[in-house]
């Protein structure tokens, strides 16, 4: 192996890992601040995809019915949940959360679908179509359980991710779609061939990054977000309300779900189903990083991201095996750092 | 004088049934098949439930170890041509000793990362069955040899269902066995944290590991008998996919319950059948809503019970221990004459990065004495208590008991020596009764091995460990309470309960941590009585706690703690007056 | 309680429906879900096409999914059998599942005919595989034409890269035998996954090994990465696919990139360009046009057209096993093997089946052609 394979793969790994960081970031948040272990993550990477390409196409993407649908579910849930308590601010907040925003979407992606958008104005689109549909998942699925165990928050998530399949499949059909990037041009640095997506990644990926950091530390919600992360009763003591924090991790796990498929997908092929390899990625990394540390994440999603370029060189067929068991030593490694732990369950 | 227990004669019966049941003339091939598919994911998850459920271990494994004992087997039969019952045993050693080596780096990781670690070695072993020559590579392996039974091969599906579901019961029963022996009361007890557990002698890892191996064994059986149901093994069973198909069955079914398992393994089987026959009729054959239905309703019924189905179903209470009233006393360790010096603590400190919690602390402490460790919160009194019981680890000094040191021990080996303690935040076990609780603290005076529990062959041993804790209890006062869940007790008795526990160490040294908080008054003189006559028995007692009128009238002397310092030390009556002690009390209201 | 009865109710409802005589049942697994969806979705609407009746018998298909997973393909197998009552099973998609249910066809003596690539599943003939058939092409035939056409071409040294799984694997082993027939050199052999984001790696393996031909064997739209991506690093030599591509899909997703490669498939897939003496071009256009009336221009895949010819097989096979036995009857399902078995010159949309009793595919030459990409459409090459 030369220098100039070496440069390649290592710009290879370190692409994959921008976006397995983002959704690593994404994954740490949402289990900080609900304890839900997002399975379903990876959905998102898939639908904010393949809705960008059939935006792109000038196709009304199926999705788009799956947020009306959830919308009615999430009124009734929150319907539900509230019995006996609602106000007519809370009615009308719902309903403008749940009907009132989903409806205005649609009606905007009717006018525009046919149209042939712009890429930025598809992109945009995407991202209101699929954003919202993770926190109405909150509050159908994962709200009344807050006070579960893990376990239960992860086989619940689990059936997310199988429900969100299969209805995938039936939005977008069985095969692939790749859409136009956002940039057609090719930066040539020596050895190294950069499409100007990647740049469009990294560039994305670090800004997020920036908006997350200030996000967390500059503004309330964001601290409330850390607050409630490092304390849900306490947090709620000072009135943070759980529900409100829960719904926001979930919304900017939706974005950043929806958002990294739109990245990748002028540089690859993605099917319905593409988003769970994705996603279980951004999960190794969110849990080599802690679970709990945002650096952490982003370091471990480049090393993932870097191991599996390096070892689809060495030994392709064994991509999977050579990633998955350098990740164990590592695992121990924390394990044993961490010390005995009390989980509490 | 009883009547016979109902619940230890189900097996007979149900083994009756699972033999004949499937011959019942009338009976849809069908059902037979599904029944065999069910029985097979049933045994899986009986070991999720083991691991899982129980021991709070969650794998992302389980198909993959049921892969290796269906390799296993399908390579011995088919390519060696041996009989498929050797298949057996051999399958069941390649997925023991493959699960102990995986197991052995796995049980060390902790929550996630665990998690996390049974997806990496399950996604590694998949892809080297799809590109390993011996294993047929993607095609997998095929045309396997049924079972045989005195010549009879058993292609009919009923035979199968026969030996499937046999095995289905034995499983359920040898690990009903478990759980009720000492190594599964091990098992159960990691639910209460580990370190309680270490506490009281269970070696953790090891007992993870068996958990962990049992679990695998169960898997591997089940292989064994979906390579010979199947007749043919390939990687795509063995996946990820499949691995989270029996979690979510034990969860559904209730995962810290055995008959959950079955449950839930019948519900997902049925559940899925059905709904690959209603949903063309509902929506048409174009599209496919399996899946969908499926994630849906696997949500719904989660909000509906989040524990899963079978607690709803048996309305579970723990089912009443019958104490063998006459079994003989387990043997007490001698006591060091009162007076000498039993726990001697030098210069002990541990830091926490730069906060001091403990700083230099020494006292010594003489046996058959009651020596109370007081101070305003924060003081670093439960600090000190980890340190002396090995559950933390000095930054310096050392502690030595009776005479030796045992500052670099583990918990579990100072509790070998006799040391038995409280926690301030009651750590008792919820899904326990209130004296398999107890029966943990008799751990250490137990032998039986695991391979004992299953087999019932430590029932003698079992019965006298249950006598101890009934004795301590009724010592306790709580022994009326025995067969309650023990977190349904009031706060304050629970840490009578864990007194209890301590007790059935049978220890030298007690180290209690506030354990008369959240008692009534009343409650509080017995057990300032109780404290008396165990120190009467020889037994030397260390105590924290806040409430000055217990202590003043229980301790023979007190050492006073404030920012991890000794303030002072002395009689009770002296300390009492001694200036700094008012100051810091007085100094920090609480 | 009232739960516990409700529900014990509707899963006893489910499972009470007596099969009528006379019609001759048709069990039907494929993986309309999971990593084969896009071979059996085509593959599920194509079955909502097919002739309710033949010779005067009433036909009733069960579609089930499987997900390409074997246990719920042998599940289903026995569920077709054993609830259905099947008399002939079509399915199913992958390699692997089908490899599973040959057992099953042997020990209940049902006639199965599977729609997927390996040549294993019919070959070597024995006991089991008796009843088993096979529509698609074998790979070991595709692999052959692809050898032949890179000689041709003078074509000596050739990278491959395939699906981590069933199909690439067996591609791989037939291709190494076809490509060493002919003294083609195979420089680097890599492997990715389906799903996989990036071949970055494997693509500078083979470019690195500087082999005149790269043969791609996926299937679907994810064969058109490693191309995109070679063609991203300037590779300049030959590109060819396998059969697993042949849908507009692929052309779609592959763009301008997959301009100009090379590829065997089955006739239909430019059915419009064959010449008229051609037996197959009617039936092949047959098809096309129902496919397409009911799903829409531009929707039809090769993928379909197996289910399709797997029911050309079995219905040409009834009328003789009518004469032995009622549909329902062990003796009807073996007079339709025995009749299958029979079949000679059968023409169906992917080829021309000659069955014997050592060959239960039965195509020849004429059921693969060469093709290739050009103005983003398939062209039939001379």
């Amino acid at each position: 192996m030369d220098a100039s394979i070496l440069l390649i793969l290592a710009q290879d790994g370190i692409v994959n890992g921008a976006i397995y960081a983002l959704l690593a970031l994404s994954l740490v948040l949402v289990f900080a601040v609900t304890r839900v272990i997002y399975v379903a993550q990876g959905e998102f990477v898939a639908f904010g995809a393949l809705t960008y390409a059939a935006l792109t196409e000038g196709q009304t993407p199926g999705a788009l019915w799956l947020l009306g649908g959830l919308g009615l579910a999430g009124l009734a849930a929150g319907l539900w949940q509230g019995r006996g308590d609602h106000t007519r601010a809370s009615i009308l907040r719902l309903l403008a959360e749940t009907i009132l925003l989903p409806a205005a979407i649609i009606a905007a992606t009717l006018i525009l679908a046919p149209l042939k958008p712009g890429l930025i104005t598809a992109a945009l689109l995407s991202l209101a179509i699929i954003t919202p549909m993770s926190p109405l998942l909150y509050r159908i699925a994962f709200q009344p359980l807050a006070d579960a165990p893990v376990l239960v928050l992860l086989i619940t998530a689990v059936g997310l991710h199988l429900a969100l399949t299969g209805l995938g499949l039936v939005f977008f059909g069985p095969e692939g779609y790749r859409a136009p990037p956002f940039s057609d041009a090719m930066i040539t640095a020596g050895p190294l061939l950069l499409p100007g997506q990647a740049i469009w990644i990294i560039a994305i990926a670090l800004a997020l990054m920036l908006a997350l950091y200030a996000f967390f530390e500059a503004t309330l919600t964001g601290k409330a977000l850390r607050a409630t992360a490092v304390n849900r009763l306490g947090a709620r003591l000072v009135g943070i309300p759980t529900e409100q924090a829960g719904l926001i991790a979930f919304a900017l796990a939706g974005f950043i779900g929806a958002l990294s498929g739109i990245l990748i997908v002028p540089l690859t092929t993605l099917t319905y189903d593409s988003g769970f390899t994705i996603g279980l990625r951004g999960f190794t990394a969110a849990i080599i990083g802690g679970l709990g540390s945002y650096p952490g994440a982003v370091l471990a999603a480049l090393l993932v991201g870097l191991t599996e370029s390096f070892a689809s060189f060495w030994a392709s067929a064994f991509k999977e095996v050579i990633v998955f068991t350098a990740i164990i030593p590592v695992l121990l490694w924390r394990s044993l750092r961490h010390g005995p732990t009390e989980d509490d369950e | 004088m009883t009547r016979p227990d109902l619940a230890k004669l189900w097996p007979l019966p149900a083994l009756a049934i699972a033999a004949l049941l499937p011959w019942l003339p009338g009976l849809p091939a069908f059902w037979v098949t599904l029944a065999n598919y069910t029985g097979i994911s049933a045994i899986v998850a009986i070991g999720l439930v083991v691991l899982t459920g129980i021991g709070g271990m969650t794998s992302f494994g389980q198909a993959t170890l049921l892969g290796l004992g269906a390799y296993t087997t399908a390579v011995l039969s088919k390519d060696y041509g041996l009989s498929p019952w050797l298949g057996l045993p051999a399958g069941l050693i390649i997925t023991a000793a493959g699960a102990t080596l995986l197991g052995a780096i796995t049980v060390r990781l902790s929550g996630h990362y665990l998690a996390l670690g049974t997806i990496a070695w399950s996604v590694g072993l998949y892809y080297t069955f799809a590109n390993m020559d011996l294993v047929g590579r993607n095609d997998g392996i095929n045309g396997i040899p049924p079972l045989e039974i005195a010549g009879h091969p058993l292609l009919d599906s009923r035979a199968m269902a026969t030996v499937i579901w046999i095995g289905v019961i034995l499983a359920a029963l040898i690990t009903n066995n478990l759980l009720d022996s000492r190594a599964g009361r091990a098992i159960r007890a990691l639910k209460g944290g580990t370190i309680a557990a270490a506490s009281f002698g269970v070696n953790t890892a090891r007992t993870r590991l068996l958990a962990f191996v049992y679990a695998a064994v169960l898997a591997g059986f089940a292989g064994w008998l979906y390579a010979h149901l199947q007749r043919s093994v390939n990687p795509t069973p063995f996946g990820f996919y499949p691995s989270i198909q029996y979690l979510l069955m034990t969860v559904i079914g209730g995962a810290a319950h055995v008959p959950g398992a079955l449950l839930g393994a019948a519900l997902v089987t049925l559940v899925n059948d059905r709904l690959q026959d209603l949903l063309p009729r509902l929506f048409g054959a174009r599209g496919n809503y399996e899946t969908i239905v499926f994630g849906t309703l696997l949500i719904a019924a989660l909000q509906w019970a989040p524990n899963g189905l079978w607690p709803l179903i048996a309305r579970l209470r723990p089912r009443r221990h019958p104490i063998a009233t006459n079994a003989a006393k387990l043997p007490a360790r001698p006591m060091p004459a009162p007076g000498t010096p039993l726990l001697e603590v030098v210069a002990l400190r541990r830091t926490f990065g730069g906060l001091v919690a403990v700083n230099d602390i020494a006292f010594t402490l003489n046996a058959g004495e009651i020596l109370g460790l007081i101070g305003p919160n924060g003081a670093g009194k439960s600090t000190t208590f980890n340190l002396i019981t090995g559950t933390d680890t000095p930054t310096a000094g050392h502690v030595r008991f009776q005479g030796h040191p045992i500052t670099a021990l583990p918990a579990r080996a100072i509790a070998a020596l006799g040391i038995a303690r409280t926690f301030q935040h009651v750590k008792l076990v919820p899904t326990m009764s209130v004296i398999e609780n107890v029966a943990i603290g008799a751990h250490l005076r137990g032998h039986a091995s695991p391979l004992a529990g299953l087999l019932r062959l430590d029932r003698a041993e079992d019965a006298r460990l249950y006598a101890e804790a009934a004795r301590q209890l009724a010592r306790a006062g709580l022994l009326a309470e025995a067969d309650r869940p023990a977190t349904s007790l009031p706060l304050g008795q629970q840490r009578i309960v864990e007194i209890a526990r301590a007790l059935c160490l049978d220890p030298v040294l007690l180290l209690l941590d506030e354990p008369a908080a959240g008692l009534r008054h009343a409650e509080k003189a017995e057990l300032a009585t109780l404290l008396r006559r165990i120190r009467a028995e020889g037994v030397t007692i260390l105590l924290v706690e806040h409430d000055m009128e217990f202590v003043m009238g229980l301790v023979d002397r007190l050492v006073v703690m404030d920012f991890g310092t000794k303030l002072a030390e002395g009689p009770a009556a002296t300390v009492r007056q001694d200036p700094q002690v008012i100051e810091a009390y007085l100094g920090s209201i609480e | 309680m009232l739960n516990v009865r409700v529900i014990a109710a509707a899963i006893a409802l489910g499972f009470a429906a007596p099969a009528l005589a006379e019609t001759i049942h048709v069990g039907v697994t494929i993986s309309t879900t999971g990593p084969a969806a896009s071979l059996g979705v085509p593959q599920r609407n194509t079955i909502a096409l097919l002739p309710k009746e033949v010779a005067g018998q009433a036909i009733e298909y069960t579609v089930l999914d499987d997900g390409a997973d074997s246990t719920r393909a042998v599940a289903n197998m026995r569920k077709l059998i054993e609830e259905n009552h099947a008399d002939i099973i079509l399915g199913t998609s992958t390699t692997p599942a089908s490899l599973a249910m040959l057992t099953v066809a042997a020990e209940t003596k049902v006639p199965m005919v599977s729609m997927s690539a390996s040549a294993s599943i019919i070959a070597p003939m024995d006991a089991a595989r008796r009843w088993v058939f096979k529509v698609p092409q074998n790979d070991s035939l595709m692999a052959d034409a692809i050898a032949a056409h890179m000689a041709a071409a003078s074509v000596k040294t050739v990278g491959f890269i395939g699906f981590n799984d069933a199909y690439g694997d067996g591609w791989a082993k037939e291709f190494t035998r076809a490509a060493g027939e002919k003294n083609i050199t195979i420089t680097a052999s890599e492997r990715y996954a389906r799903a996989d984001t990036s071949v970055t790696g494997q693509v500078l393996k083979l470019l690195a090994s500087k082999p005149d031909a790269v043969l791609i064997a996926g299937s679907g739209t994810p064969a058109a990465l490693p191309q995109k991506t070679l063609h991203e690093r300037g590779y300049a030599g030959k590109y060819y696919q396998t059969h697993g591509v042949a849908n507009n899909d692929f052309l779609r997703v592959g763009g301008k990139d997959v301009e100009g490669t090379i590829l065997p498939a089955g006739p239909i897939l430019v059915a419009a360009q064959l010449p008229d003496s051609n037996p197959i071009k009617p039936k092949a256009l047959e098809y096309i046009a129902k496919y397409e009336a009911a799903n829409g221009a531009g929707s039809v895949s090769t993928f379909g057209g197996h289910a399709y010819d797997a029911t050309i097989l079995f219905t040409a096979a009834v009328p003789e096993a009518l004469k032995k036995g009622k549909p329902g009857t062990a003796e009807f399902r073996a007079a339709l093997r025995d009749a299958m078995e029979a079949q000679k010159n059968l023409v169906m949309t992917h080829g021309i089946a000659n069955m014997s009793e050592t060959d239960h595919n039965g195509f020849d030459t004429r059921a693969r052609v060469m093709v290739t990409i050009q103005n983003g459409a398939w062209k039939l090459l001379p």
